[in-house]
């Protein structure tokens, strides 16, 4: 899909106030101005984030739309690729952003394996990326690079924090945990195992179930005669929908805690198919519809989307907000990477998300976790702000 | 024992989902000699009418029929153009086609039904739970299991015990003997297909209560349907229904024991059978390919 | 620049001449010209990009030599494929990743999974062998996808070195666009002639015989079992060798590369290309990633232009493209390719 800014859509009129505005602060950068700033945006339009890759499509061409389609004074030029949630494909469609469009910006991205794959890619091009979403700790560590920004979280801030609250607020022990069998699964019952032990916590039975479990009744038995205190557990998009409603189904929802990483509880994604099966659900996450920061976008998205905004349209629009900063703060030249890269460390950039710095260590960002727990409100469940975790950092390079 | 009970239940509601759709492939198979990959959409579209129809308010026993009648409906065109011009051709043909109309069909019903996942809302009756020494089951999968058996019961009794079944029994013996008897073979054929995808339709806005609806269920739901069909003979009516308790028991259980590994186990224990059994557990002479 | 396609254009010059209908040196230079134009007009990324398509068109290629030849339709074809491009990348990151052993790696490996792929497939016909091949493709899926410390798992492998090539006296990395299409080319080439040697050869008759008049093969004497074998045996060899090179043109090999749907996606490319005919393997693989590419640029329903092509292609030109544009427009040669 390419979609070539400015658009003539209507909810672009609306915004014709914040272009003039826009136009105003980046007067410096009128030389450049005559060269449109192309982003590339490489998400998932078909396979089975499906879903979730039109949402992050969705927030970057909404937060883009609501900029007049300029950033930094220049005409912004998107173009958008699908990578089926394939690595393979990923890689394809990277070499085509770098090699063929000649963008300046590349960005995007769902799945952690893709954002893994395309790491030497881009790596070895030098060329400016913005991963969105893939939350592999190791991009924040091993494969950490030196043009690669991550406005988002990893596995182990999620995992990590879940591990705090469920020591402090569901129990010492009976903890069970049931997650796909995949990296993200992985990673995130293994961060959150390690955070809850730590603080001496006792963990019962481990559950693995394949990704794209189709029927968990067997599993939820298993849990029934386990009866544990609390259940940590990943899963997302399809496997967490049938997950939660036959949770319901086998009378566990409501009967034990349930306690996950955000996309488990994702609200445009996950609590808006589940509805009431969701409610009482906690999770962490560095979204949350109901931060404080995300207010006006969430009225916003709404009004756009008819749905309340999950992780992926705002990552897509919190992206274009990292973008737009990292662009002004270089008067829109964004020839000199170094340069960009300084300007980005420099200072936070106030985000959707809540404020976001970039740690110089490894170019993550370094991001408020919300706890949420889904309550009945006005349209439906939805995920609440219960607690705050401030300025959560990932261990890095070290780790 | 409570315990085991309840995944033996478990085990027989998934087999019944597997043999309801199971069975639609294998009624074309078994009679026509025909395979079918867009049976998979069939099953999809069944689950996004069950879940419009039970969020709509409507009297929630309806969305079966509704369901037969839009995969019904959709099996009856696509008979007319293009399967009837393919009923000759080999199986491989067959297959190219008929899955090439499955990607095509896929991607329609994602522009028409949207990405998102939708899940069904089970009706209120349908909706507690039986307590079997302390263990909870759902009475929608008890739901499952009698109409899914019922349903089955109806289907061998029609083909096998009326003169119905005999007559399409006789048309793929041979064809031109029951056209001289005057009856109009084609017809019979459309019957069989209208018959097919609607039983793909009802197993969808059954299995929607438990899989939900979403991109790829056709997919997913297709690969174990024609696992259990072939693995129990291709098309015949007994082998099929023991190919799809043994893949459900094998996948629940494996869960059960090895929850890490029940791909793995399940899949183990059908390509076994197959090198044990080349022609599967029931084995019939089939045309050549 | 110019010596390298002259180094090509020898290559070629032997398949041409197998052809009676036109002068072989125009036909060889055309070829040759054809391999020159994307080294002088296309860029690293366009160059990388037809490597793909030739790479896994030798995979497809290998592919037809079962179904076009010996009427098995195999839905574990990613496993011969896939199988060998870990097993490169893995090798890779112990014994470096020199184009020679690389090869080797994967020609073994594809072969070792032929073998076993045969023997536990070996009794089954038709539909049952389709679902049999899917099953073990299926089976070696999850245990790639779940073995972590080797494959990878869900994420794949990367950071492994990139492909040279000894020559003697100096190591020359095969790590940019123009190198690597210039391997897969060779690769390709190499491939479609060691196939139609052996759909030529004896044992290329015999698999025909046995897709044909199975009974009157074995009453011949004909081990149907051992021919077919062989054809899995050649199969994988070919499909190993172009797996081997896959990981290095993006420097990453995933479990995608195992999963059934490569192997349908392979059996589309064939159909679209022609089965039975060899050259259409790289013709079908082309318009494929070619369509996968572009133009999901433009529209979400990519697939449903993919379903379109494949659908009309079965219908109308069940011999694929080139057959079937060659029988409506021309009058000579695959007159048969309408049927």
């Amino acid at each position: 899909m390419t979609e070539r800014f400015p658009l003539s859509r209507r909810s672009f009129l609306a915004t014709a106030g914040a272009t003039a505005l826009s136009g105003a602060i980046s007067a410096p950068a009128l030389a450049q101005g005559a060269k449109p700033l192309k982003i590339g945006m490489v998400t998932s339009l078909s396979g089975p984030f499906t879903a979730l890759g039109e949402s992050m499509r969705a927030g970057m061409q909404m937060f883009l739309a609501e900029n007049g389609g300029k950033l930094a004074g220049r005409a912004v030029e998107l173009i958008v690729e699908d990578d089926q949630a394939k690595p393979d494909e990923g890689v394809r469609k990277f070499r085509k952003l770098l090699g063929q469009d000649n963008v300046d910006i590349v960005s995007g991205v769902i799945s952690s394996a893709v954002a893994l794959a395309v790491r030497d890619v881009v790596t070895e091009a030098k060329a400016l990326t913005f991963i969105s979403a893939g939350s592999a700790n190791d991009l924040a560590r091993k494969a950490a690079s030196p043009f690669v920004f991550r406005p988002t979280k990893t596995n182990w801030m999620l995992g990590h924090t879940a591990g705090q609250w469920a020591f402090e607020k569901l129990g010492k022990s009976g903890c069970l945990t049931i997650a796909a069998d995949y990296a993200a699964g992985r990673e995130s019952v293994g961060d959150f195992v390690a955070s809850y032990q730590q603080q001496g916590g006792k963990v019962g039975k481990q559950l693995w179930a394949p990704l794209g479990t189709t029927d968990f009744g067997p599993l939820l038995t298993t849990i029934a005669a386990e009866k544990p205190e609390f259940i940590f557990s990943f899963f997302a998009g399809s496997d967490a929908v049938r997950f939660l409603r036959q949770m319901r189904e086998y009378r566990l929802h409501g009967k034990v805690k349930l306690i996950g990483s955000g996309a488990l509880f994702d609200q445009e994604d996950v609590v808006s198919a589940v509805k009431e099966a969701a409610l009482g659900g906690l999770n962490t996450c560095n979204q949350s519809p109901t931060a404080p920061s995300s207010a006006a976008f969430t009225k916003a998205y709404q009004a756009l989307r008819n749905a309340m905004p999950g992780e992926m349209g705002t990552a897509g629009y919190v992206t274009g907000q990292v973008i737009k900063a990292a662009a002004e703060r270089v008067q829109g030249d964004l020839s000199n990477k170094e340069k960009v890269k300084e300007a980005l460390l420099a200072k936070e950039v106030e985000t959707v998300f809540g404020p976001m710095p970039f740690d110089p260590r490894n170019n993550q960002a370094i991001l408020d976790i919300y706890v949420n727990e889904i309550k009945e409100g006005t349209g439906g469940p939805v995920n609440q702000v219960i607690h705050t975790y401030k300025a959560v950092r990932d261990p890095g390079p070290v780790a | 024992m409570g315990f085991y009970a309840v995944q033996s239940l478990n085990a027989l509601s998934f087999s019944m989902l597997l043999l309801l759709t199971g069975l639609g492939l294998s009624v074309v198979l078994n009679l026509m000699n025909f395979v079918n990959l867009t049976h998979g959409s069939f099953f999809l579209l069944g689950a996004y009418v069950g879940v419009y129809w039970l969020a709509s308010g409507a009297p929630w026993w309806l969305a079966f029929p509704v369901a037969f009648a839009a995969a019904g409906l959709a099996g009856f065109l696509l008979e007319r153009f293009p399967f009837r011009q393919f009923y000759a051709r080999t199986h491989l043909m067959q297959v190219l086609l008929t899955y090439g109309l499955s990607v095509i069909f896929a991607d329609l019903m994602r522009w028409g039904f949207g990405a998102q996942i939708l899940s069904a809302e089970i009706p209120e009756a349908l909706r507690g739970v039986v307590f079997i020494m302390d263990m909870p089951f759902p009475i929608y999968r008890l739901f499952i299991i009698g109409f899914g058996a019922a349903l089955a019961f109806a289907l061998w009794f029609v083909i096998d015990r009326t003169i119905w079944g005999a007559v399409v029994r006789a048309c793929v013996t041979d064809r031109g003997f029951v056209e001289t008897l005057g009856l109009d073979t084609r017809r019979i054929f459309t019957a069989v297909l209208v018959i097919s995808a609607g039983l793909g339709g009802i197993s969808g806005a059954l299995g929607a209560g438990i899989l939900s609806a979403y991109p790829g269920l056709d997919e997913e739901v297709l690969i174990l349907a024609l696992i259990v069909v072939v693995a129990g003979g291709l098309g015949t009516f007994r082998g099929t229904v023991l190919s799809a308790l043994l893949l459900g028991f094998a996948m629940t259980f494996s869960k059960v024991w090895v929850p890490e590994f029940s791909n793995v186990v399940a899949l183990a224990v059908m390509a076994a059978l197959l090198v044990a059994l080349p022609e599967g557990l029931v084995a019939k002479k089939v045309r050549q390919v | 620049m110019s010596s390298i396609a002259d180094g090509t254009g020898r290559v070629e010059a032997s398949p041409a001449s197998e052809r009676r209908s036109l002068p072989m040196t125009a036909k060889a230079a055309l070829l040759a010209l054809a391999a020159a134009v994307p080294l002088l007009f296309a860029g690293d990324y366009q160059l990388r990009f037809l490597a793909e398509i030739l790479i896994i068109g030798t995979a497809v290629l290998s592919l037809d030599l079962l179904v076009g030849f010996g009427g098995l339709v195999s839905l574990g074809h990613a496993v011969f494929f896939g199988g060998a491009a870990y097993a490169a990348a893995i090798a890779a990151q112990t014994l470096g990743a020199d184009v020679v052993v690389m090869l080797a790696v994967g020609i073994a490996t594809g072969m070792a999974s032929a073998l076993l792929m045969g023997v536990v497939v070996m009794r089954t016909i038709a539909l049952f062998f389709l679902i049999l091949s899917l099953i073990v493709g299926q089976i070696v899926w999850e245990v790639v996808f779940h073995w972590r410390e080797v494959t990878g798992g869900a994420d794949g492998l990367r950071g492994f070195p990139v492909l040279t090539l000894h020559t003697g006296f100096a190591t020359i990395p095969l790590n940019n666009g123009v190198a690597l299409y210039l391997a897969a080319l060779v690769l390709a080439l190499a491939a479609y002639f060691a196939a139609r040697s052996f759909v030529t050869a004896p044992i290329g008759r015999a698999l025909l015989g046995t897709r044909e008049r199975q009974l009157r093969m074995s009453a011949l004497g004909y081990s149907i079992p051992r021919i077919r074998l062989m054809a899995l045996l050649a199969s994988g060899a070919i499909a190993g060798a172009a797996g081997a090179l896959y990981p290095f043109v993006n420097q990453y090999v995933g479990p995608n590369a195992v999963h059934w749907t490569m192997s349908a996606m392979m059996i589309i490319m064939l159909v679209i290309g022609g089965v039975g005919s060899l050259y259409g393997a790289f013709i079908g693989s082309a318009i494929y990633l070619g369509i996968q590419t572009y133009v999901s640029s433009y529209t979400d329903r990519w697939q449903l232009v993919v379903g379109l092509v494949f659908v009309l292609t079965v219908m109308i030109m069940p011999k694929g493209v080139v057959a079937g544009l060659r029988a409506a427009f021309g009058r000579r040669k695959d007159a048969e390719g309408r049927s």
